[in-house]
């Protein structure tokens, strides 16, 4: 089988769920089609003049024969056991195509916390993820919405969404083929989404969380992920990562900074006397979720948890990052510090070790504060223009799912 | 800014221009010789350096990349500040990147540095056949604004060295002293290059 196919593979099986309810079941091979990739045989009728690349089991071109992405070991059957016990948990948290889920949500918010702190299963994650961001509601209650804006709308972004196309996920065999089904879906979103908030349009970084989400459900439901994501139908909005100005980035770094020096006073004072501000190396943490600048394997764990507690866990995860590394960051000059905040050692990237010292790190209530403090120099970040666009989705509907939202995550 | 010593001299120099100029991959193409068709997109800024020698003199070149899309505009001026050189980058089969590399010349001389050398850089001079922006008008345009001016191929590699190294050779501390305040002399090179750098901006 070559690589092309199994993304048609992929595509069709994902064409299939996009009208209709979803049921898990269709999810379910979806990592393991990539990985099976890795130990087919190339057929030679069919390998032609194209090489196939050798890719990990997320579908990424492989950089070199032994490059260790922390998951292609293989797995002892101890593991295997432990993992299918997770999953058939999950199953029953979750119900036949999430039907149990609002109920599970309602009576053991903790339980759910923790089992996802502790990672989706890669078979479900596509389906929780929809769940927890509450865009099946949105999916729900505006049937027909999407094909409108694909096929109907043009978008003063286009040309700005097809340059960016093929420098998206370029290493990604879903993402490389010129015209394939996984550039398609990502220039449909990505319109859609453009027409759908034309303030926003397009802004280079939404491709990377749009192709993220694409390798995990169809494109009518990366759409409304993304929707529910920016138009905050669970937590905060995270348009103003992307408006004019990018107001909500400059925030966030400003918070960002001011965490360091909190949590990390030798760190913080280094970095001001070799002039390093965060803008220089966690803009891009806040602008992709992590998806651009982290493995992947790394960037889903960080997803499962920043889906369903809010953007808290992009600060936790940069300062314990810094954490991690402080004691070598602490003695580097400039340009070595610069390239150490964009190339953190292997070892940090084992989301095990990363995850937990994360979840340590308390920042709710100095976010807060921080928040207030910025708002105070720079004016508020506004969100009433948001709420009010959440609300003409589907009037009173929309608003309901919002307060029902909050309220469930609360 | 350039910063002192006899031998080896650091520089800050900023890439700014269009998204999908080729910034990233000029850049890569000088510090790492590399060329990738499908340069991934540059999310915030990127850095690099690489050194250049001119005659006895190291240039250590600190490479700040920008994200090249307007709405990225706001997080430009940390990056230009104080930056000994810029590269302005446009794509020769592009015209509305031309267009936004003449608002770059604008912004940078609107912030009065006139220490900082500047230059030109018309990426994608292999694509000769979708040509869209004229060498001899920009080359005109460049003389105006007291830019060096060159048309670069990342993918070819051609004039991708050449461009860093004559930035180098026009560093305000490569120049011979006394070196008034204010004013970028330049050694003696082709005449049209001379023309094109001999200037001081406003």
């Amino acid at each position: 089988m070559r690589i092309k196919d199994s993304s048609n593979v992929l595509q069709k099986q994902r064409n299939r769920k996009s009208r209709s309810l979803l049921v898990f079941h269709e999810f379910e091979n979806l990592p393991y089609l990539m990985l099976e990739q890795e130990n087919k045989k190339v057929d030679e009728h069919e390998a032609g003049s194209v090489a196939l690349p050798k890719v990990d089991r997320f579908g990424f071109v492989k950089q070199e024969a032994n490059s260790p992405d922390g998951l292609t070991r293989s797995r002892s059957a101890f593991e295997y056991e432990r993992e299918e016990r997770k999953i058939r948990k999950w199953r029953k948290m979750i119900g036949v195509g999430g039907s149990d889920w609002k109920l599970y949500l309602r009576r053991k918010p903790h339980v759910v916390k923790r089992r996802i702190r502790k990672g989706i299963p890669d078979c479900l994650r596509g389906l929780v993820w929809q769940l927890i961001s509450g865009s099946r509601d949105l999916l729900l209650m505006n049937p027909g919405v999407y094909e409108q804006l694909v096929i109907y709308e043009t978008s003063a972004s286009e040309l700005d969404i097809i340059r960016d196309i093929s420098r998206t996920f370029p290493s990604h065999v879903f993402f490389q083929q010129r015209h394939g089904p996984g550039q398609r879906s990502l220039y449909n979103v990505l319109k859609a989404y453009s027409v759908f908030d034309r303030e926003v349009g397009y802004v280079q970084g939404m491709g990377f969380v749009a192709g993220l989400l694409l390798l995990y459900m169809s494109e009518e439901d990366a759409f409304w992920l993304l929707v529910a994501l920016l138009k905050g139908a669970v937590h905060a909005p995270m348009e103003g990562l992307y408006l004019v100005g990018l107001p909500l980035v400059q925030q966030y770094l400003f918070q960002f900074d001011q965490l360091v020096k909190d949590h990390l006073p030798r760190l913080g004072e280094h970095f001001v006397q070799e002039m390093i501000n965060p803008s220089m190396y966690a803009s891009q943490w806040f602008i992709t979720v992590f998806s651009y600048s982290l493995p992947f394997h790394l960037a889903l764990r960080i997803w499962d948890v920043f889906l369903y507690e809010d953007v808290k866990i992009v600060f936790k995860v940069g300062l314990a990052l810094l954490k991690y590394c402080h004691d070598d960051l602490v003695k580097l000059p400039f340009e070595k510090l610069i390239h150490a905040l964009r190339h953190f050692p292997e070892d940090a990237m084992n989301p095990d070790t990363l995850l937990p010292m994360a979840y340590a790190i308390k920042v709710s209530k100095r976010l807060e504060e921080l928040k207030d403090e910025y708002e105070k120099q720079h004016g508020k970040v506004s969100d009433s223009r948001i709420k009010q666009k959440l609300q003409q989705l589907n009037d009173a509907d929309a608003a309901l799912l919002q307060s029902e939202g909050k309220q469930i995550c609360e | 800014m350039a910063s002192s010593g006899n031998k080896n001299i650091n520089s800050k120099l900023v890439l700014l221009g269009d998204s999908g100029a080729g910034k990233s991959s000029l850049v890569l193409r000088f510090v790492k010789g590399q060329f990738i068709e499908f340069q991934e997109s540059t999310i915030g800024a990127a850095f690099f350096s690489q050194t250049v020698a001119v005659n006895d003199t190291t240039v250590k070149f600190e490479i700040w990349d920008t994200a090249g899309q307007e709405r990225y505009h706001s997080l430009a001026p940390m990056y230009y500040r104080g930056a000994a050189a810029a590269v302005i980058v446009y794509d020769i089969t592009n015209q509305e990147s031309f267009e936004r590399a003449k608002n770059w010349v604008r912004e940078l001389q609107a912030q009065g540095n006139s220490n900082t050398v500047m230059a030109l850089a018309g990426n994608k001079a292999d694509l000769i056949d979708a040509r869209k922006v004229p060498e001899e008008a920009t080359q005109t345009y460049a003389q105006e604004n007291g830019l060096f001016f060159m048309e670069t191929s990342a993918k070819t590699a051609t004039n991708v060295n050449e461009l860093f190294y004559e930035i180098a050779k026009r560093l305000p501390r490569l120049q011979p002293a006394p070196n008034p305040s204010g004013m970028v002399l330049v050694d003696n090179q082709s005449p049209s290059e001379r023309a094109a750098s001999a200037s001081c901006c406003s």
